[in-house]
């Protein structure tokens, strides 16, 4: 690998602070003592942490949010596969049309989404229930998953399943055996990638979700809209927090290039 | 009767006629090349014995019964495909045991058969590696011996060493010969290389444009061309006053047709001459005895024997 140059090096580490420094400020402003944000600090307080222990809706949020991700990312992918398999190697009528439908939530602005739902599951009776989150978010997470997963099955060398074919192997085995393992990382990528969009939306949320319902990046947002008191710099913290334990986990366990960038089992 | 028959088999993809009403006959153990220009359908010829390709027209009979009515997962065929196509996710043994797996073979006899195999194609030591770890030239080996454990009716094989560099492709054409003798499995070889055709196989047919020009010994088909593309295509010729004359049958000498040596390039066992004469350029290769040989510019007389 060639050296950086003194204007590349000076890019870089300016690139690095602009996308590190408003994480940096949230998890500095949460160890202040004062009842206020405030920003420099000179002193230091677990304060707004033990408060977080005052707010159970807070937790509860966190772990509806974590199940809303996984759930909804998972039938995403597990909607995603039959489909990109189909897209990826056969020419059918209302092929586009598909893939256009699949990748539509896209271009709808979140919050149209969001009134669309609301009205819709008020109509429907699932209006601030968790089923109703759940199908919302498997709307918006579909284009990222579909994504991922059309890319490896179109990776995926067709003679490959004829070999196992040719050895005795029917479809369902050439399915379970050969396919889904190759594709798999392709899934793995887009779940992952799906459960972030999910995890991190609040702009279609805040209008499905009810008290009781609530993710928690509603409750944080509505939550600021009453409160100038540090209790959510505390929260995101944490989340940071656990969101560097979950990569230095998934790193070590899998290798998170191969997550993220979507790598095959084979390097290709 | 034939062991495998293909009766006028033919596919059009479209308008475009990709294999035109091709017969043939293989009987059982022969070693067959199918031989042509890319594009000429060699490959779709392949995919409709294997059955992933549907013929438009015509009959495909193992032994008398129509494999066209049986799914290709049951028609226990041999394929190596030319991407070889191993499972990069399993070691070479699972590879290799995957057919014996489907056929239900016991653990301990799949073992014993995968050990054989690799054994036989000298991969021996290989069997926990994964395809990503080896050479062109073993994966090759391991795609065929997972195509030999199921002891197939027929081996399929699609351009299998084409993409292996000169040498090895020589090596494992003498390697893959003595295997196809050792087990003495029917095989089909896909090939644009007539020099691969013609050191392979029993017979060979000289497919274009989805048609089979001639299906005949190489040898035969070498010397006596039913048309001048299977002529030009199994090697170089002349056409010298109206009758075509293969390079190596002409000889130089004192007397006969006159020329000039335009150029002369060495290739280690032979020369190769272009002359200029009266009937044009005359293409002329030489056994290298060690002797000299004329040079660039010098006159020469060329002699050959009436072609039969
Ligand atoms: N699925 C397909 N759809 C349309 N045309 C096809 C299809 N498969 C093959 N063809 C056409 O049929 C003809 C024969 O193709 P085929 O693959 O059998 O050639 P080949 O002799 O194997 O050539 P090569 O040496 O390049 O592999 C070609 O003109 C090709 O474009
Ligand atoms: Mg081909």
């Amino acid at each position: 690998m060639s050296k950086n140059g003194p204007l590349a090096l000076a890019y870089h580490t300016l690139f690095v602070t602009f996308m590190l420094a408003p994480i940096l400020v949230v998890c500095w402003v949460a160890f202040t003592p004062e009842g206020f944000l405030s920003f420099p600090t000179d002193n230091w307080s677990l304060r707004w942490f033990y408060a977080i222990a005052r707010y159970p809706e807070f937790v509860s949020a966190f772990w509806r949010s974590l199940w809303l991700g996984a759930l909804s990312s998972a039938i995403a992918v597990a909607v995603s596969v039959p489909a990109a398999l189909a897209i990826a190697r056969y020419r059918f009528p209302g092929r586009e049309a598909m893939t256009t439908l699949f990748m539509s939530p896209l271009m709808i602005p979140h919050i149209v989404l969001g009134i669309a739902f609301l009205r819709f599951f008020t109509q429907i009776g699932l209006g601030g229930t968790f089923v109703g989150l759940v199908l919302a978010h498997i709307v918006i997470v579909l284009p990222f998953a579909l994504r991922l997963t059309l890319a490896s099955a179109i990776g995926l060398d067709r003679a490959i399943e004829h070999a196992a074919v040719s050895l005795g192997a029917s479809e369902w085995v050439v399915l379970r055996r050969i396919t889904l393992p190759l594709v798999l990382p392709g899934l793995a990528s887009g779940w992952a990638l799906a459960f972030i969009n999910s995890f991190d939306e609040v702009t279609m949320t805040v209008f499905i979700a009810a008290p009781g319902t609530e993710t928690l990046p509603v409750r944080m947002f509505l939550y600021i809209q009453d409160n100038i008191d540090p209790l959510v710099t505390s929260v995101s913290a944490c989340v940071i927090a656990i969101t560097v334990a979950a990569l230095v986990v998934m790193d070590r366990a899998y290798g998170l290039e191969k997550l993220l960038v979507g790598r095959g089992v084979d390097g290709r | 009767m034939a062991f495998l028959t293909l009766d006028k088999l033919t596919k059009k993809f479209g308008t475009h006629l990709a294999v035109d009403g091709l017969s043939l006959e293989v009987e059982k153990g022969e070693f067959i090349a199918l031989l042509g220009p890319s594009g000429c359908g060699k490959t779709t010829t392949l995919q409709m014995i294997a059955g992933f390709v549907d013929p438009t027209a015509g009959a495909i009979r193992l032994e008398g019964r129509d494999l066209l009515a049986i799914k290709p997962a049951k028609r226990g065929l041999g394929i190596v495909f030319q991407s070889y196509a191993l499972f990069p996710h399993m070691t070479v043994a699972e590879n290799v045991a995957f057919g014996l797996e489907m056929q239900g073979v016991a653990a301990t006899e799949r073992a014993k058969r995968v050990a054989e195999t690799l054994e036989l194609v000298g991969l021996g030591a290989f069997a926990a590696r994964f395809p990503r770890q080896m050479s062109g030239g073993q994966q090759q080996r391991v795609a065929l011996a997972r195509a030999l454990v199921i002891r197939p009716n027929i081996l399929l094989l699609d351009e299998p060493l084409s993409n292996l560099d000169a040498k090895l492709r020589e090596e494992m054409q003498i390697e893959l010969r003595q295997i196809q003798r050792t087990v003495g499995t029917t095989t089909i070889l896909v090939t644009h290389d007539q020099a691969e055709a013609m050191a392979l196989s029993d017979r060979i047919v000289v497919m274009n444009q989805g048609r089979a020009e001639q299906i005949g010994p190489p040898h035969e088909a070498y010397e006596r061309p039913a048309t001048p593309f299977v002529a030009n295509f199994l090697g170089k010729t002349n056409l010298v006053n109206g009758t075509t004359v293969r390079p190596e049958k002409i000889s130089f000498s004192t007397s006969g047709l006159a020329g000039k040596v335009r150029t002369r390039i060495f290739q280690g066992n032979h020369w190769l001459y272009q002359i200029d004469t009266d009937s044009g350029l005359v293409t002329v290769i030489r056994q290298n005895t060690g002797e000299t040989m004329p040079a660039e510019g010098a006159v020469v007389h060329l002699v050959w024997a009436p072609s039969p």
